[in-house]
Protein backbone atom coordinates (compact mmCIF):
# COMPACT_ATOMS: atom_id res chain seq x y z
CA UNK A 1 0.00 0.00 0.00
CA UNK A 2 2.31 2.85 1.02
CA UNK A 3 6.21 2.70 1.06
CA UNK A 4 8.28 5.02 2.70
CA UNK A 5 12.04 5.16 2.50
CA UNK A 6 14.83 7.22 3.74
CA UNK A 7 12.55 10.22 3.95
CA UNK A 8 13.60 13.59 4.70
CA UNK A 9 11.79 16.79 4.95
CA UNK A 10 12.16 20.46 5.28
CA UNK A 11 9.81 23.35 6.40
CA UNK A 12 11.05 26.67 5.94
CA UNK A 13 14.52 25.81 5.89
CA UNK A 14 14.56 22.96 8.66
CA UNK A 15 14.69 19.67 8.58
CA UNK A 16 12.12 18.28 10.69
CA UNK A 17 12.24 14.61 8.88
CA UNK A 18 15.47 12.87 9.25
CA UNK A 19 14.74 9.81 7.05
CA UNK A 20 11.70 7.63 7.98
CA UNK A 21 11.13 4.01 7.02
CA UNK A 22 8.00 3.08 6.87
CA UNK A 23 5.83 0.33 5.19
CA UNK A 24 2.13 -0.33 5.42
CA UNK A 25 0.43 -3.18 4.15
CA UNK A 26 -3.14 -3.43 2.79
CA UNK A 27 -5.54 -3.79 5.55
CA UNK A 28 -3.08 -2.58 8.64
CA UNK A 29 -4.08 0.17 11.33
CA UNK A 30 -0.31 1.59 12.31
CA UNK A 31 -0.14 4.12 15.11
CA UNK A 32 2.03 6.83 15.12
CA UNK A 33 3.14 8.10 18.03
CA UNK A 34 5.54 11.29 19.26
CA UNK A 35 6.01 14.31 21.72
CA UNK A 36 5.35 17.74 20.07
CA UNK A 37 7.25 18.48 17.49
CA UNK A 38 8.73 15.15 16.70
CA UNK A 39 7.93 15.81 13.19
CA UNK A 40 4.07 13.63 13.19
CA UNK A 41 1.94 16.49 11.49
CA UNK A 42 4.89 17.27 8.99
CA UNK A 43 5.01 13.35 8.44
CA UNK A 44 0.98 13.72 7.20
CA UNK A 45 1.58 16.91 5.46
CA UNK A 46 4.45 15.32 3.30
CA UNK A 47 2.56 12.60 2.34
CA UNK A 48 -0.64 14.60 1.77
CA UNK A 49 1.43 17.23 -0.76
CA UNK A 50 0.47 20.42 1.49
CA UNK A 51 2.42 23.51 -0.04
CA UNK A 52 5.45 24.51 1.86
CA UNK A 53 7.12 21.37 2.51
CA UNK A 54 10.32 20.32 0.79
CA UNK A 55 11.31 16.82 0.69
CA UNK A 56 14.97 16.89 0.31
CA UNK A 57 15.49 13.35 -0.04
CA UNK A 58 13.72 9.81 -0.01
CA UNK A 59 10.99 8.02 -2.04
CA UNK A 60 7.44 7.44 -1.28
CA UNK A 61 5.39 4.89 -3.89
CA UNK A 62 1.69 4.43 -2.38
CA UNK A 63 0.12 1.06 -4.60
CA UNK A 64 3.58 1.50 -6.67
CA UNK A 65 2.99 4.58 -7.48
CA UNK A 66 5.84 7.82 -6.79
CA UNK A 67 3.71 9.47 -4.34
CA UNK A 68 5.53 12.58 -4.19
CA UNK A 69 5.13 13.57 -8.05
CA UNK A 70 1.53 13.55 -7.67
CA UNK A 71 -0.42 16.74 -7.03
CA UNK A 72 -2.46 16.73 -4.01
CA UNK A 73 -5.74 16.01 -6.03
CA UNK A 74 -4.39 13.34 -7.84
CA UNK A 75 -3.17 11.64 -4.46
CA UNK A 76 -6.88 12.58 -3.33
CA UNK A 77 -8.14 10.29 -6.77
CA UNK A 78 -5.54 7.71 -5.85
CA UNK A 79 -6.90 6.91 -2.37
CA UNK A 80 -5.43 9.03 0.23
CA UNK A 81 -7.44 10.69 2.19
CA UNK A 82 -6.07 13.15 5.66
CA UNK A 83 -8.10 14.14 8.67
CA UNK A 84 -6.98 17.60 9.29
CA UNK A 85 -6.09 18.12 13.14
CA UNK A 86 -6.79 21.58 12.25
CA UNK A 87 -9.84 21.84 9.57
CA UNK A 88 -10.17 24.84 7.22
CA UNK A 89 -13.48 26.37 7.59
CA UNK A 90 -14.26 27.61 3.91
CA UNK A 91 -17.49 30.27 4.30
CA UNK A 92 -19.27 30.16 1.23
CA UNK A 93 -19.21 26.92 0.37
CA UNK A 94 -21.68 24.39 1.60
CA UNK A 95 -20.58 20.55 2.40
CA UNK A 96 -23.40 19.66 0.12
CA UNK A 97 -21.43 21.75 -2.83
CA UNK A 98 -17.75 20.67 -1.32
CA UNK A 99 -18.54 17.01 -1.35
CA UNK A 100 -20.33 17.06 -3.98
CA UNK A 101 -17.19 18.46 -6.15
CA UNK A 102 -14.95 16.47 -4.44
CA UNK A 103 -16.84 13.04 -4.76
CA UNK A 104 -17.66 13.93 -8.81
CA UNK A 105 -14.02 15.07 -9.55
CA UNK A 106 -12.78 11.33 -8.13
CA UNK A 107 -15.58 9.80 -10.67
CA UNK A 108 -14.27 11.80 -13.09
CA UNK A 109 -10.57 10.72 -12.79
CA UNK A 110 -11.68 7.24 -12.65
CA UNK A 111 -13.42 7.84 -16.16
CA UNK A 112 -16.43 7.67 -14.43
CA UNK A 113 -19.81 9.56 -15.33
CA UNK A 114 -20.88 12.33 -12.64
CA UNK A 115 -23.18 11.32 -10.10
CA UNK A 116 -27.32 11.56 -10.12
CA UNK A 117 -28.13 14.74 -7.75
CA UNK A 118 -30.27 12.24 -5.86
CA UNK A 119 -28.13 9.33 -5.76
CA UNK A 120 -25.83 11.78 -4.08
CA UNK A 121 -27.84 13.17 -1.22
CA UNK A 122 -28.78 9.75 -0.51
CA UNK A 123 -25.65 8.83 0.03
CA UNK A 124 -24.70 11.95 1.77
CA UNK A 125 -27.29 11.27 4.13
CA UNK A 126 -26.42 8.06 4.99
CA UNK A 127 -23.09 8.60 5.71
CA UNK A 128 -23.75 11.68 7.98
CA UNK A 129 -26.52 9.47 9.90
CA UNK A 130 -23.37 7.13 9.96
CA UNK A 131 -21.31 9.98 11.82
CA UNK A 132 -24.07 11.19 14.01
CA UNK A 133 -24.16 14.23 12.24
CA UNK A 134 -27.26 16.32 12.05
CA UNK A 135 -29.03 16.53 9.10
CA UNK A 136 -29.32 20.19 8.82
CA UNK A 137 -25.44 19.84 8.57
CA UNK A 138 -25.47 19.49 4.69
CA UNK A 139 -26.69 22.78 3.86
CA UNK A 140 -24.10 24.50 6.38
CA UNK A 141 -20.80 26.35 5.22
CA UNK A 142 -17.54 23.94 5.52
CA UNK A 143 -16.64 24.26 9.37
CA UNK A 144 -17.72 27.55 9.58
CA UNK A 145 -19.08 27.72 12.86
CA UNK A 146 -18.48 24.63 14.29
CA UNK A 147 -17.39 22.97 17.37
CA UNK A 148 -14.04 21.36 17.43
CA UNK A 149 -15.65 18.29 18.12
CA UNK A 150 -17.76 19.00 15.15
CA UNK A 151 -15.06 19.83 12.51
CA UNK A 152 -13.52 16.59 13.71
CA UNK A 153 -16.78 14.61 12.39
CA UNK A 154 -17.40 16.51 9.56
CA UNK A 155 -13.78 14.88 8.70
CA UNK A 156 -14.68 11.51 9.89
CA UNK A 157 -18.14 12.06 7.54
CA UNK A 158 -15.86 13.12 4.48
CA UNK A 159 -13.33 9.86 4.94
CA UNK A 160 -16.31 7.50 4.79
CA UNK A 161 -17.66 9.12 1.72
CA UNK A 162 -14.69 9.33 -0.25
CA UNK A 163 -13.82 5.51 1.35
CA UNK A 164 -10.18 6.12 0.62
CA UNK A 165 -7.60 3.15 0.57
CA UNK A 166 -5.24 4.80 3.04
CA UNK A 167 -6.69 7.44 5.71
CA UNK A 168 -4.38 9.68 7.51
CA UNK A 169 -5.70 11.37 10.79
CA UNK A 170 -3.69 13.72 12.06
CA UNK A 171 -4.54 13.87 16.13
CA UNK A 172 -8.03 13.48 14.93
CA UNK A 173 -8.29 12.71 19.07
CA UNK A 174 -7.42 15.93 20.48
CA UNK A 175 -10.29 18.15 22.07
CA UNK A 176 -12.77 15.77 21.58
CA UNK A 177 -14.97 14.22 24.88
CA UNK A 178 -15.53 10.58 24.99
CA UNK A 179 -18.93 10.53 23.21
CA UNK A 180 -16.68 12.14 20.16
CA UNK A 181 -14.01 10.16 20.35
CA UNK A 182 -15.88 7.07 20.21
CA UNK A 183 -18.02 8.51 16.60
CA UNK A 184 -14.55 9.03 15.44
CA UNK A 185 -13.60 5.62 16.29
CA UNK A 186 -16.41 3.75 15.29
CA UNK A 187 -16.12 5.85 11.86
CA UNK A 188 -12.33 4.44 11.46
CA UNK A 189 -13.08 1.11 12.52
CA UNK A 190 -16.34 0.51 10.20
CA UNK A 191 -14.00 1.46 7.30
CA UNK A 192 -11.34 -1.26 8.19
CA UNK A 193 -11.44 -3.66 5.51
CA UNK A 194 -8.48 -6.28 4.22
CA UNK A 195 -8.11 -3.36 1.32
CA UNK A 196 -8.02 -0.39 3.48
CA UNK A 197 -5.21 0.89 5.79
CA UNK A 198 -4.74 3.29 8.05
CA UNK A 199 -2.31 5.71 9.85
CA UNK A 200 -3.21 7.05 13.35
CA UNK A 201 -1.04 9.76 14.42
CA UNK A 202 -1.19 11.00 18.15
CA UNK A 203 0.42 11.63 20.93
CA UNK A 204 -2.25 10.45 23.25
CA UNK A 205 -3.34 6.53 23.83
CA UNK A 206 -7.09 7.11 24.02
CA UNK A 207 -8.28 6.54 20.67
CA UNK A 208 -5.95 3.39 20.22
CA UNK A 209 -8.19 1.98 23.24
CA UNK A 210 -11.33 2.04 20.48
CA UNK A 211 -9.08 1.64 17.59
CA UNK A 212 -6.69 -1.59 17.86
CA UNK A 213 -3.45 -0.71 16.15
CA UNK A 214 -1.48 -3.71 14.10
CA UNK A 215 1.53 -1.48 14.87
CA UNK A 216 2.84 1.16 16.88
CA UNK A 217 5.69 3.32 15.71
CA UNK A 218 7.42 5.60 18.05
CA UNK A 219 8.43 9.05 15.84
CA UNK A 220 11.28 11.58 17.66
CA UNK A 221 13.19 14.09 16.13
CA UNK A 222 12.24 13.11 12.67
CA UNK A 223 12.92 9.69 12.74
CA UNK A 224 10.96 6.49 13.81
CA UNK A 225 13.04 5.28 17.05
CA UNK A 226 10.80 2.21 18.01
CA UNK A 227 8.33 -0.23 16.45
CA UNK A 228 6.35 -2.91 17.93
CA UNK A 229 2.92 -3.52 19.01
CA UNK A 230 0.22 -2.80 21.44
CA UNK A 231 2.56 -3.12 24.51
CA UNK A 232 4.48 0.45 23.07
CA UNK A 233 1.06 1.90 23.79
CA UNK A 234 1.52 0.93 27.69
CA UNK A 235 5.04 1.51 27.91
CA UNK A 236 4.53 5.17 26.18
CA UNK A 237 1.52 5.44 28.98
CA UNK A 238 3.28 4.35 32.14
CA UNK A 239 7.15 6.15 31.14
CA UNK A 240 6.79 8.44 28.17
CA UNK A 241 8.83 9.65 25.34
CA UNK A 242 12.21 10.06 27.24
CA UNK A 243 12.80 6.62 27.61
CA UNK A 244 13.35 6.08 24.02
CA UNK B 1 -37.26 56.03 -8.81
CA UNK B 2 -38.46 53.03 -9.44
CA UNK B 3 -37.91 50.30 -6.00
CA UNK B 4 -36.60 47.50 -8.40
CA UNK B 5 -33.71 46.94 -8.90
CA UNK B 6 -32.03 47.14 -11.87
CA UNK B 7 -27.87 47.48 -13.73
CA UNK B 8 -26.73 50.77 -13.37
CA UNK B 9 -25.39 52.81 -16.62
CA UNK B 10 -21.78 53.60 -15.75
CA UNK B 11 -22.34 56.85 -15.67
CA UNK B 12 -25.05 58.71 -13.79
CA UNK B 13 -26.73 61.05 -11.02
CA UNK B 14 -29.38 59.93 -8.79
CA UNK B 15 -31.70 61.77 -6.82
CA UNK B 16 -33.48 60.14 -4.02
CA UNK B 17 -37.08 61.31 -2.73
CA UNK B 18 -38.28 61.30 0.42
CA UNK B 19 -39.51 57.35 1.30
CA UNK B 20 -37.82 56.53 -2.31
CA UNK B 21 -35.79 53.12 -2.57
CA UNK B 22 -32.84 53.02 -5.17
CA UNK B 23 -31.17 49.41 -6.14
CA UNK B 24 -28.48 49.90 -8.10
CA UNK B 25 -26.80 46.89 -9.42
CA UNK B 26 -23.05 46.80 -11.25
CA UNK B 27 -21.63 43.93 -12.92
CA UNK B 28 -18.21 44.56 -15.06
CA UNK B 29 -17.33 41.19 -16.88
CA UNK B 30 -13.76 40.17 -18.47
CA UNK B 31 -13.44 41.95 -21.82
CA UNK B 32 -13.49 45.87 -21.57
CA UNK B 33 -12.24 48.79 -19.61
CA UNK B 34 -14.76 50.85 -17.85
CA UNK B 35 -14.98 53.94 -15.92
CA UNK B 36 -17.84 53.99 -13.54
CA UNK B 37 -18.65 57.46 -12.28
CA UNK B 38 -22.18 57.31 -10.14
CA UNK B 39 -23.24 59.76 -7.68
CA UNK B 40 -26.33 59.81 -5.71
CA UNK B 41 -28.13 62.47 -3.24
CA UNK B 42 -30.55 61.29 -0.81
CA UNK B 43 -32.64 64.67 -0.87
CA UNK B 44 -35.62 63.74 0.85
CA UNK B 45 -36.08 62.50 4.79
CA UNK B 46 -35.92 58.36 4.73
CA UNK B 47 -34.70 58.06 1.17
CA UNK B 48 -32.63 54.56 0.60
CA UNK B 49 -30.16 53.91 -1.48
CA UNK B 50 -28.25 49.99 -2.12
CA UNK B 51 -25.33 49.65 -4.13
CA UNK B 52 -23.76 46.47 -5.49
CA UNK B 53 -21.01 46.03 -7.30
CA UNK B 54 -19.10 43.19 -8.70
CA UNK B 55 -16.19 43.03 -10.86
CA UNK B 56 -13.91 40.75 -12.77
CA UNK B 57 -10.92 42.01 -14.90
CA UNK B 58 -7.96 40.54 -16.67
CA UNK B 59 -5.41 41.40 -18.98
CA UNK B 60 -4.52 45.04 -19.17
CA UNK B 61 -7.72 46.48 -18.23
CA UNK B 62 -8.52 49.00 -16.58
CA UNK B 63 -11.77 49.53 -14.36
CA UNK B 64 -12.29 52.77 -12.10
CA UNK B 65 -15.30 52.85 -9.67
CA UNK B 66 -16.03 56.56 -8.26
CA UNK B 67 -19.10 56.81 -6.02
CA UNK B 68 -20.62 59.85 -4.21
CA UNK B 69 -23.25 58.82 -1.85
CA UNK B 70 -24.36 61.81 -0.55
CA UNK B 71 -27.13 62.15 2.36
CA UNK B 72 -28.61 65.56 2.49
CA UNK B 73 -31.41 65.31 4.32
CA UNK B 74 -32.09 63.24 8.01
CA UNK B 75 -32.91 59.59 8.32
CA UNK B 76 -31.76 58.20 5.32
CA UNK B 77 -29.95 55.39 4.78
CA UNK B 78 -27.66 53.94 2.22
CA UNK B 79 -25.57 50.58 1.71
CA UNK B 80 -22.82 49.59 -0.76
CA UNK B 81 -20.98 46.49 -1.22
CA UNK B 82 -18.51 46.32 -4.13
CA UNK B 83 -16.36 43.12 -4.47
CA UNK B 84 -13.90 42.37 -7.16
CA UNK B 85 -11.44 39.84 -8.33
CA UNK B 86 -8.26 41.45 -10.73
CA UNK B 87 -6.14 38.56 -12.14
CA UNK B 88 -3.42 39.41 -15.06
CA UNK B 89 -1.79 42.88 -15.08
CA UNK B 90 -5.32 45.02 -14.74
CA UNK B 91 -5.78 47.70 -12.74
CA UNK B 92 -8.66 48.70 -10.17
CA UNK B 93 -9.39 51.52 -8.37
CA UNK B 94 -11.80 52.24 -6.12
CA UNK B 95 -13.42 56.06 -5.19
CA UNK B 96 -15.95 55.86 -2.82
CA UNK B 97 -17.24 58.69 -0.58
CA UNK B 98 -19.95 58.99 1.85
CA UNK B 99 -20.94 62.82 2.49
CA UNK B 100 -23.46 63.31 6.00
CA UNK B 101 -24.51 66.81 5.49
CA UNK B 102 -24.76 68.86 8.39
CA UNK B 103 -29.39 68.47 8.58
CA UNK B 104 -29.08 65.02 7.85
CA UNK B 105 -29.10 63.65 11.62
CA UNK B 106 -30.03 60.39 12.10
CA UNK B 107 -28.05 59.05 8.53
CA UNK B 108 -27.36 55.44 8.12
CA UNK B 109 -24.36 54.35 5.65
CA UNK B 110 -22.41 51.87 5.17
CA UNK B 111 -19.65 51.07 2.41
CA UNK B 112 -17.89 47.94 1.68
CA UNK B 113 -15.12 46.80 -0.84
CA UNK B 114 -13.35 43.87 -0.80
CA UNK B 115 -10.74 42.69 -3.33
CA UNK B 116 -8.93 39.55 -4.20
CA UNK B 117 -5.46 39.99 -6.60
CA UNK B 118 -4.83 37.01 -8.46
CA UNK B 119 -1.32 38.00 -9.59
CA UNK B 120 1.71 39.88 -8.79
CA UNK B 121 0.92 42.36 -11.46
CA UNK B 122 -2.82 42.99 -11.15
CA UNK B 123 -2.72 46.39 -8.44
CA UNK B 124 -6.13 47.53 -6.92
CA UNK B 125 -6.54 50.84 -5.40
CA UNK B 126 -9.40 51.39 -2.60
CA UNK B 127 -10.13 54.44 -0.95
CA UNK B 128 -13.20 54.79 0.99
CA UNK B 129 -14.12 57.78 2.50
CA UNK B 130 -16.50 59.74 4.47
CA UNK B 131 -17.16 63.18 5.08
CA UNK B 132 -19.40 63.78 8.20
CA UNK B 133 -20.71 67.10 9.00
CA UNK B 134 -23.28 65.83 11.02
CA UNK B 135 -23.45 64.72 14.39
CA UNK B 136 -26.32 61.81 15.36
CA UNK B 137 -25.06 59.25 12.57
CA UNK B 138 -23.86 55.45 11.76
CA UNK B 139 -21.09 55.56 9.21
CA UNK B 140 -18.52 52.57 8.51
CA UNK B 141 -16.55 51.80 5.98
CA UNK B 142 -14.24 49.20 4.94
CA UNK B 143 -11.66 47.98 2.55
CA UNK B 144 -9.43 44.47 1.99
CA UNK B 145 -7.47 44.00 -0.70
CA UNK B 146 -6.48 40.00 -0.27
CA UNK B 147 -5.47 37.06 -2.38
CA UNK B 148 -7.25 34.04 -2.54
CA UNK B 149 -6.78 31.42 0.57
CA UNK B 150 -3.96 28.79 0.33
CA UNK B 151 -5.74 26.62 3.40
CA UNK B 152 -9.14 26.50 1.93
CA UNK B 153 -7.17 25.69 -1.42
CA UNK B 154 -4.97 22.66 -0.02
CA UNK B 155 -8.32 21.40 2.03
CA UNK B 156 -10.15 21.30 -1.26
CA UNK B 157 -7.54 19.82 -3.37
CA UNK B 158 -6.81 17.38 -0.55
CA UNK B 159 -10.63 15.63 -1.41
CA UNK B 160 -9.83 15.70 -4.63
CA UNK B 161 -11.14 18.93 -6.32
CA UNK B 162 -8.97 20.15 -8.67
CA UNK B 163 -6.90 23.58 -7.78
CA UNK B 164 -8.55 25.22 -11.22
CA UNK B 165 -11.87 23.86 -9.67
CA UNK B 166 -11.21 24.95 -6.15
CA UNK B 167 -10.19 28.48 -7.14
CA UNK B 168 -13.63 28.92 -9.02
CA UNK B 169 -15.24 27.63 -6.05
CA UNK B 170 -13.79 30.33 -3.57
CA UNK B 171 -13.71 32.77 -6.23
CA UNK B 172 -17.77 32.51 -6.64
CA UNK B 173 -18.20 32.08 -2.79
CA UNK B 174 -16.29 35.19 -2.28
CA UNK B 175 -18.74 37.08 -4.96
CA UNK B 176 -21.68 35.55 -4.38
CA UNK B 177 -23.05 38.46 -2.27
CA UNK B 178 -22.58 40.31 -5.09
CA UNK B 179 -24.24 38.27 -8.17
CA UNK B 180 -27.28 39.18 -8.85
CA UNK B 181 -30.16 36.84 -8.98
CA UNK B 182 -30.30 34.73 -12.25
CA UNK B 183 -26.38 35.71 -13.05
CA UNK B 184 -24.87 33.04 -11.09
CA UNK B 185 -24.23 30.74 -14.08
CA UNK B 186 -22.68 33.19 -16.32
CA UNK B 187 -20.26 34.79 -13.98
CA UNK B 188 -19.42 31.13 -13.28
CA UNK B 189 -18.40 30.79 -16.39
CA UNK B 190 -16.20 34.23 -16.79
CA UNK B 191 -14.48 33.18 -13.17
CA UNK B 192 -13.02 30.43 -15.11
CA UNK B 193 -11.55 32.88 -17.69
CA UNK B 194 -9.78 35.26 -15.24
Amino acid sequence: MLEIKNLHAKVEGKEILNGIDLTIGAGEVHAVMGPNGAGKSTLAAVLTGKPGYEVTEGTVLFQGQDLLAMSPEERAWAGLFLSFQYPIEIPGVTITAFMKAAVNAKRKAAGLPEMKTGDFLKLMKEKMAFVQMKPEFAKREVNVGFSGGEKKRNEIFQMALLEPSLSILDETDSGLDVDALKIVADGVNALRNPERSAIIVTHYHKLLEYVQPDFVHVLKAGRIVKTGGRELIDAIESKGFDQF
Amino acid sequence: MGHGKYIAPPKGMYQVQAGEILNLEFVVLPGESKDIDVSVDLCGPGAEAHLKGLYLCKADEKVNFRIVMHHKAPGCHSTQLFNGIAGGSAQVTFNGTIVVAPDAQKTEAFQENHNIVLTETAVVNTKPQLEIYADDVKCSHGATVGQLNQDELFYMRSRGIPESEAKTLQMLSFLSPVIPAGREEEIEQALRHV
